[in-house]
């Protein structure tokens, strides 16, 4: 720069005093700092509130947005998916999910995962919320197990979760009936808990159902409660009549499970998982109540069974003691005929009195057969035309006895009454063939007979008779003749009739002229003069 | 270069920062110098402008970053939560067909803050080497950087303006989140880098070097 100065030479130094450098830096170097603070506090911050990373795995990513579905716990954000994408085999999809800190405690094997969406099933709608805005996951958290970070996610929601308090059962059934995947259980109608899941047993074809049912009920559930379906609306047409029962409104749209817990026997809790007998109905739980049942064999002879059905009562004297379990019907190739055996059960705890050992009861019932006891088929209801089995004592039933060398002692029975309006009709018409028609007939055509010869003879009295009608008849035709219209002394009659008129005609003038003109009776009449 | 002896240092002289009034100064001394008209302090050139403008460019990187990755406002929308970052912002304007409105977020959200940054670091290290290379250009781009500065400030704006209108409770409500506050202080650190660079500096180092 001396060279641009040369005159100013005052200026020669200025150039160099420009180029300053200070010490100490400057405060400005402050801004970066705080800066490069912050920035690595949110950087900190972010990384230190950073999560496990996990992996569920869902059958579809429907309602699943990468970077925006939420996983909550309780409406809590616990995790934000950040990544949806096919599994490798195109089975599913995998969902990569960061979970909030400290999740790592609660992500156990048994941690259960569901997307929550708008969802109407059986009695129930849930997931209205994510209507508006938007599917999220569910979780389930569980403390204890082994800890995971890979999960296969629920295609619906978990029933119960798994801090619920209350226990699991397990019913057994032949057939699911209208049971399914939340169909409410109910106790005293009130809805207690829910069917968990409800699927077929292939190794004993079976359907399992598990059932949750919720503390404090759980307690009323003990060895020896019934479970029963109470599915939808039952009608049974049974010898009753027909009888409709339902559980609930709820029930008769998805269906139910009822249970009741008998006020006799052990009254122990039963614990949780203990399977138990899912009967089909109310009336079956309660049949299973009378553990002791006798069976009898009936052999309704030369009779119809139309209209009897396993489990049509048996009663007596109108009380129920029992059922029909079975009705077979044997051919016996010796004796060419058909036996239709019925097998009914009598419940003995039906009956308070009977209270007899063994071979006491053999006796009583020979006693009460002896005296007139058998069985009948009875019209139990006229609407259905179904048909009970009545027991009662026939005073004067034909002497029977009880067999009892068979499996299953044979108890006498006796015809309906219907059937012994037939036998009578029937014995009715055998007197009747019995009586002698023909010989009647034979008898009447001799009286016939004998009544034409009669006649026969009657018949020379005819000519005598005719005789004397025709004389008569002339008599009677000559009378005619002589007064008759035609005859002379008719004429000769009218003739002197008239002249007599003719004659009081001419009285009668001839008064007239006596009262006018007395004197004409002296003096004649005027005019004629 | 002629051009050089014109200039107020060679002639030791300042130009008052606050009323533009030329001013002889002494010869030795620098520090303590005032305006005879106005009594603002005098400085040949802006005081520190190097050390200020890289501190204020290098404070402005280090928040470049967590604005563009943070999300800078929340749209909860019928208990639906969105946040958006300013790409996603982008991306979303794109893939919905508004590719002008994307244009400009882009332009001024995420490129001119960047390009401001860039020529900045360029005429920092340009000044430092005592380059001469095309000082008019150079100096193009500072005056480019000095004016698109504050257009920046658009997305800041525009997310003030949202958090304060709509408030609609459940049915909508936009909050602004971290990745502004970074945003902002970009926008605002390139302004005071931008600010604090001497663009004299260009032709004082090229005159040094040409000498």
């Amino acid at each position: 720069m001396t060279d641009q100065g040369p005159g100013r030479p005052e200026l020669a130094g200025v150039a160099d005093a420009v180029i300053e450098t200070r010490g100490r830096p400057s405060l400005v170097w402050l801004i970066p700092l705080v800066a490069a603070l912050i920035g690595a506090f949110v950087a900190y911050r972010a990384f230190s509130e950073r999560g496990p990373e996990i992996t569920i795995t869902f059958k579809t990513a429907e309602g699943l947005e990468a970077g925006k579905t939420q996983i909550k716990y309780k409406d809590v954000e616990v995790g934000v998916v950040d990544e949806v994408i096919l599994a490798p085999d195109l089975s599913g999809v995998s969902c990569r999910a960061r979970m909030v800190k400290g999740a790592e405690r609660w992500l156990t094997e048994k941690t259960q995962f569901w997307v929550v969406k708008p969802r109407i099933s059986g009695g129930q709608v849930s997931g209205l919320g994510t209507l508006l805005s938007g599917s999220y996951i569910g979780i389930d958290p569980v403390l204890e197990g082994k800890r995971s970070r890979s999960f296969q996610g629920l295609e619906a929601p978990p029933l119960v979760t798994m801090k619920e308090p209350g226990r699991f059962y397990v019913l057994r059934s032949t057939r699911a009936g209208s049971v399914d995947v939340g169909t409410p259980v109910y106790y005293r109608r009130i809805q207690v808990g829910q069917v968990i899941s409800s699927e077929l047993d292939l190794n004993d074809d079976f359907v399992t159902t598990r059932i949750f049912v919720r503390a404090p009920y759980d307690e009323r559930v003990h060895q020896n409660t019934r479970f029963w379906n109470a599915s939808g609306v039952e009608v049974s047409a049974g010898a009753n009549g027909v009888k409709i029962e339902t559980e609930s409104i709820v029930s008769i749209l998805i269906g139910g499970i009822a249970f009741e817990t008998p006020e006799e026997g052990p009254a122990d809790v039963a614990a949780a998982d203990t399977v138990y007998p899912l009967y089909e109905n109310h009336d079956a739980a309660e049949r299973r109540h009378y553990a002791k049942r006798v069976p009898y064999l009936l052999y309704f002879r030369g009779q119809s069974v139309r209209g009897l059905a396993v489990g049509a009562p048996v009663e007596f004297r109108g009380i129920q003691i029992g059922e029909v379990t079975d009705i077979r019907l044997e051919f016996d190739p010796a004796a060419d005929q058909f036996r239709i055996p019925v097998v009914i059960e009598i419940e003995r705890e039906r009956f308070t009195s009977l209270q007899a050992s063994e071979k006491k009861r053999e006796e009583v019932l020979d006693r009460l057969v002896a005296s007139g006891m058998r069985a009948q088929l009875k019209t139990g209801s006229f609407l259905t035309g179904q048909l009970i089995v009545a027991l009662d004592i026939f005073k004067n039933a034909p002497p029977a006895k009880v067999v009892w060398n068979g499996p299953i002692p044979e108890l006498p029975t006796i015809p309906t009454p219907l059937e012994e309006i037939t036998a009578n009709l029937t014995q009715l018409v055998n007197r009747l063939s019995k009586v002698p028609v023909e010989q009647i007939g034979t008898e009447l055509q001799a009286s016939l007979k004998e009544l034409r010869i009669t006649l026969a003879k009657s018949e020379d009295i005819g000519p005598a008779l005719k005789a004397t009608l025709e004389q008569a008849q002339r008599t009677l035709a000559s009378t005619n003749a002589l007064i008759g219209p035609d005859s002379g002394v008719n004429a000769e009659l009218r003739r002197t009739l008239l002249e007599l008129s003719d004659a009081a005609r001419a009285l009668g003038l001839a008064a007239d002229q006596f009262q006018t003109q007395p004197d004409s009776l002296i003096f004649g009449k005027k005019g004629s003069r | 270069m002629s051009a050089a002896a014109g200039t107020a240092l060679a002639a030791s002289c300042a130009r008052c920062h606050a009323c533009g009034l030329l001013a002889r100064l002494p010869i030795p001394a620098t520090e303590g110098a005032r305006c005879r008209r106005c009594g603002a302090e005098l400085h040949r050139r802006k005081v520190r402008s190097l050390e200020r403008t890289w501190a204020f460019v290098i404070a402005a990187a280090l928040c470049y970053a967590p604005a563009n990755i943070l999300p800078v406002m929340t749209v909860v929308s019928l208990g639906k939560r969105e946040s958006d970052t300013i790409l996603s912002g982008v991306i979303y304007l794109l893939t919905h067909g508004m590719w002008p409105l994307a244009i400009v977020v882009f332009t001024a959200s995420i490129f001119v803050p960047m390009l401001k940054l860039m020529i900045l670091v360029f005429l920092l290290v340009s000044v430092h080497r005592r380059s001469d290379w095309r000082p008019v250009e150079r100096t193009r781009l500072y005056r480019i950087t000095e004016a698109i500065g504050r257009w920046s400030m658009v997305d800041i704006y525009v997310v003030t303006i949202l958090v304060a209108l709509v408030r609609l409770g459940n049915l909508a409500t936009i909050e602004a989140e971290l990745g502004a506050v970074f945003f902002g202080a970009v926008v605002v650190l390139t302004m005071l880098a931008a600010e604090s660079f001497d663009p004299r500096l260009i032709w004082d180092r090229s005159q040094t070097r040409s000498s």
